[in-house]
C-alpha cells in the first residue's frame, strides 16, 4: 500500500513539470495552430537563465522563476512578432519547418555558451523532503508542483480575465471575426506565443533544479509536451493540466513494473495517446470546437 | 596555441591544412596521414565526444612536435579530420564511409559510444581500412568477426567487476546488489557482467532493473531499489542517467553502503552538478590520473596530466574518456611505425600484433580485436576530489566505507 501510495506522488510531482510545460505548447498550439518544436529549446533556455542566475548571484532558484518567465515572455514576443508571424497562415508543414529550424539554432546557441557540460541547479535544501511513515515527499519537486498548478491557474485568469486574454481567445475562435471588431492580430500573436514561453520559462527553471541540463536535454520535453496535450484536450488549461499530471502518473506507474518495465514506460504513455485519439478525440476533459 | 585554439573551435578542416603548411623539420617529409573520426559534437553525447576529441588534439599535438609518424626513417605529418554526427550513428557510418572515399582518410578513429562504433565498425570493415576505437566497449561489436576494428579500452562486462572485487574485501562485508541498467547494449553487457560475475564473490543480485537509455526521471527505479534495501545500488548507464539516480537517491532516502555508476563520476560535471551529493559514489574506470604504468614511449601519466591541463587549462584532470581516445592514437602510431608502411593490411596485421604499455597501461588485442589485457580501477570521489581506492596496487586512497546514511551528511 505504501508503495502504492509512494508511486502516486511519484507520479503527481513529475507530472507537475510534464503540465507547465505541457500549458504553453497547448496555448500556442491552441490559439496560432503552431505546433511550436521548439518548445524544449525555450524550457531550456529558462533552465540557463535560472542555473546563471544561481550560479553567479547565488540566487535563490525559486526566485529566479519570475525572471525566467519575463525573460522568456520577451524572446517569444519578438520571436512571434519577428519571425513565426510570417507563416501563421501558411501551412503546417511551414510551421514544422519553420520551428524545428530555430530549435536547432537555439540549442547550438546554447551549445556555444555553455558548452555541453552537464549542469544542475543544487541548492541546500535540494534532496531535503518530509517523511509521513514511509513515504517521502522531497520539497523540490512539491515545491514545483506547487509552482506549475499556480502558473496554470495565473495563465487561466490572464485568458479569461484580463483583455488581452480575452482578445487570445477571441482570435483563437475566430481569427477574421476577431480582426474585425479591432483586435491586432500581429499583436496578439506575439503575446500569446509570448505567453507560452514564458510558461515554457518557468518550467525550465524548475526542470534545472530537478535534472541535469544541457543544451540538448529539452527535447524530450517537446515531445512529452505534445502528449500531455493530446491527452488532457486542447483548448483549456485545465484540461492539460490534467493531461500533465495523467501522464506522470502513467509514467510512473509504467516504470514500476518490475523487471524491463520502464523500458516500455514511453510506449505505454503512447499507447494510451493513440486510445484517446481513437475513443475521445477531443483529450480527457477538451471540448469539441 | 595555435593548434589549441583551432582544436577548440572544432574547426577540423582547418587544422588539415595548418597542419600541413608548419609540419617542416630536417629530415625527410612524407605524405601527410589523414585520419578520420566523427563525433558527436552535437546532440546528446557531446560532452563524452568533446572529451574525446580532447585525447585525440592532445596526442596531435605530441605527435607534430615530434614532426609526425615515423615510418621507415621519413616523417609523416598528420592531420585529423572531424565530422560531427550529431550523435546518431547512423549518421556516424555515413560520414565515416565519406572520410574514407572523399577524405581518402588513411585510417580512422573511432567515434563515441558502442552504438556509433558498432555501425562505424561495419564501414571500416567492408572498406578494409583498420578504425582504432576508445569509446565503444559492448561486446557485441567484437563479437562480429571483425577484422579491422580494434578497441584499446576494457570491454563493457569488465566496466563494475572491479567494484563488486572490492566489495568482496570490505568489512562488513556487503552481501546484496540492486543493479539497474539502461537498455543499450553497453549497459546491458555491464550489468549482465555484475550477474555474471557476483555470485562467484559471493555477492547476490536482488534487484535488477532496465530502464529507457536517455531517461531523466528515475524515481520509481529508485523507489523499486529501495523496497529491496539493497547494500550496493549499482547503475549501469551514462552520465544523464547517473546524476539522476544520485538525485532520486537522495530524495527518496534510499540508503547503502555502495553507490557506484559505471560511466558518469569520472567526469567533472558529476560533482559540478551534484556538490556534496557527489562524495562517495563509486565508479568504475578505464583510467584514473594516479594510476603508476611504466610507459615505454610517449608521455608518462605525471607528464600526460600536466600537458592536458595547459592545453585545457579550465578542465581539471583529464578523466578517462580523454586518455582512452589518446590511447587510441598511440596504438595506432605503434602499429604504423611496426608496419614500416601505410598500407591499412599490414598496419591492420601490426595492431593485432600489438603490444606495448603505455601512460593509459598495457594495450594488446586480444583474437576479436578488444583489450582485455589492462584492468579497469575503481574510483571514490571523496570531499568532492577524486581518488583511486582499487585495486589497492594503484591506488591512492582507502574506500571511505560504508556510504553514511543521507541523514548524516
Amino acid at each position: 500500500m505504501t508503495d502504492f501510495v509512494q508511486l502516486v506522488i511519484i507520479g503527481l510531482l513529475a507530472g507537475g513539470i510534464y503540465a507547465v510545460v505541457g500549458v504553453g505548447f497547448g496555448l500556442v498550439w491552441g490559439v496560432l495552430n503552431i505546433v511550436n518544436l521548439a518548445h524544449g529549446a525555450l524550457v531550456i533556455v529558462g533552465a540557463y537563465l535560472t542555473w546563471q542566475l544561481f550560479t553567479s548571484f547565488g540566487l535563490d532558484p525559486f526566485l529566479t522563476l519570475p525572471l525566467d518567465a519575463v525573460a522568456l515572455f520577451a524572446l517569444g514576443y519578438l520571436l512571434q512578432r519577428s519571425l513565426i508571424n510570417r507563416i501563421v497562415r501558411a501551412p503546417l508543414l511551414f510551421t514544422f519547418l519553420l520551428t524545428f529550424g530555430v530549435n536547432l539554432i537555439a540549442v547550438n546557441i546554447l551549445l556555444l555558451i555553455f558548452k555541453s557540460d552537464f549542469r544542475s541547479v543544487t541548492p541546500s535544501y535540494s534532496g531535503q523532503g518530509m517523511e509521513l511513515g514511509s513515504v517521502v515527499i522531497p520539497y523540490v519537486p512539491l515545491a514545483s508542483l506547487g509552482v506549475s498548478l499556480l502558473v496554470a491557474a495565473a495563465l487561466a485568469f490572464v485568458l479569461n480575465r484580463t483583455r488581452a486574454g480575452l482578445a487570445i481567445l477571441a482570435v483563437a475562435a475566430d481569427r477574421d471575426a476577431a480582426q474585425l471588431v479591432g483586435i491586432d492580430l500581429r499583436h496578439t500573436y506575439a503575446v500569446t506565443f509570448g505567453l507560452g514561453a514564458a510558461c515554457a520559462g518557468v518550467a525550465g527553471g524548475l526542470i534545472a533544479m530537478i535534472q541535469a541540463i544541457t543544451p540538448t536535454a529539452g527535447e524530450p520535453y517537446t515531445l512529452q509536451a505534445f502528449v500531455v496535450v493530446i491527452l488532457g484536450g486542447l483548448g483549456r488549461v485545465s484540461a492539460t493540466v490534467v493531461g500533465g499530471l495523467a501522464f506522470g502518473l502513467i509514467e510512473a506507474f509504467a516504470q514500476s513494473i518490475p523487471g524491463s518495465g520502464s523500458v516500455f514506460a514511453n510506449a505505454i504513455a503512447f499507447g494510451l495517446m493513440v486510445l484517446v485519439l481513437v475513443t475521445r478525440p477531443q483529450g480527457l476533459l477538451g471540448r469539441l470546437r | 596555441m595555435k593548434f589549441g585554439k583551432l582544436g577548440l573551435l572544432g574547426i577540423a578542416l582547418v587544422i588539415a591544412f595548418a597542419c600541413g603548411g608548419t609540419s617542416s623539420s630536417g629530415t625527410t617529409t612524407g605524405s601527410t596521414i589523414v585520419l578520420g573520426a566523427p563525433l558527436g559534437l552535437t546532440g546528446s553525447l557531446s560532452k563524452e565526444s568533446a572529451l574525446t576529441k580532447e585525447g585525440y588534439d592532445l596526442w596531435l599535438d605530441w605527435i607534430t612536435k615530434q614532426g609526425g609518424i615515423n615510418v621507415n626513417g621519413v616523417k609523416h605529418p598528420v592531420t585529423i579530420k572531424y565530422y560531427d554526427d550529431t550523435s546518431s550513428a547512423n549518421q556516424s557510418a555515413v560520414l565515416m564511409q565519406k572520410l574514407i572515399t572523399e577524405d581518402k582518410a588513411n585510417f580512422l578513429l573511432g567515434p563515441y559510444g558502442s552504438a556509433a562504433t558498432a555501425t562505424d565498425a561495419a564501414i571500416a570493415e567492408q572498406n578494409q581500412i583498420p578504425m582504432v576505437e576508445a569509446n565503444g566497449a559492448a561486446q557485441s561489436i567484437f563479437n562480429q568477426g571483425y577484422k579491422y576494428t580494434f578497441g584499446v579500452l576494457s570491454p563493457a562486462n569488465k566496466y563494475l567487476q572491479g567494484v563488486v572485487d572490492m566489495a568482496a574485501t570490505l568489512n562488513p562485508k556487503p552481501t546484496t546488489i540492486a543493479m539497474l541498467s539502461a537498455d543499450d547494449n553497453f549497459s546491458l553487457e555491464v550489468a549482465q557482467g555484475v550477474i555474471d560475475y557476483a555470485p562467484t564473490k559471493g555477492l547476490q543480485v536482488v534487484l535488477f532493473k532496465k530502464y529507457k537509455n536517455g531517461a531523466t526521471n528515475l524515481t520509481a527505479e529508485v523507489q523499486a531499489a529501495k523496497a529491496v534495501n539493497p547494500d550496493i545500488v549499482l547503475n549501469s548507464g551514462h552520465l544523464a542517467e547517473a546524476i539522476a539516480i544520485n538525485k532520486a537517491a537522495k530524495e527518496q532516502k534510499l540508503n547503502a553502503k555502495i553507490f557506484a555508476y559505471s560511466v558518469g563520476p569520472s567526469t567533472p560535471d558529476f560533482i559540478n552538478s551534484l556538490a556534496a551529493d557527489a562524495n562517495f559514489v563509486y565508479d568504475g574506470s578505464q583510467w584514473t590520473p594516479q594510476v603508476k604504468y611504466q610507459p615505454q614511449f610517449f608521455y608518462t601519466v605525471a607528464q600526460y596530466v600536466a600537458a592536458y591541463k595547459q592545453k585545457y587549462p579550465t578542465e581539471g584532470d583529464p578523466d578517462y574518456h580523454v586518455a582512452e581516445s589518446t590511447a587510441a592514437c598511440l596504438a595506432l602510431q605503434r602499429a604504423i611505425e611496426n608496419a614500416k608502411s601505410l598500407d591499412p593490411t599490414k598496419v591492420r596485421d601490426a595492431l593485432a600484433a600489438l603490444d606495448v604499455t603505455t601512460f593509459y597501461g598495457q594495450i594488446k588485442f586480444d583474437s576479436r580485436g578488444i583489450n582485455i589485457y589492462k584492468p579497469m580501477v575503481v574510483e571514490q570521489i571523496q570531499n568532492g576530489v577524486h581518488h583511486t581506492v582499487y585495486p589497492a596496487s594503484v591506488a591512492d586512497a582507502q574506500p571511505m566505507y560504508p556510504t553514511p546514511s543521507w541523514d548524516q551528511r
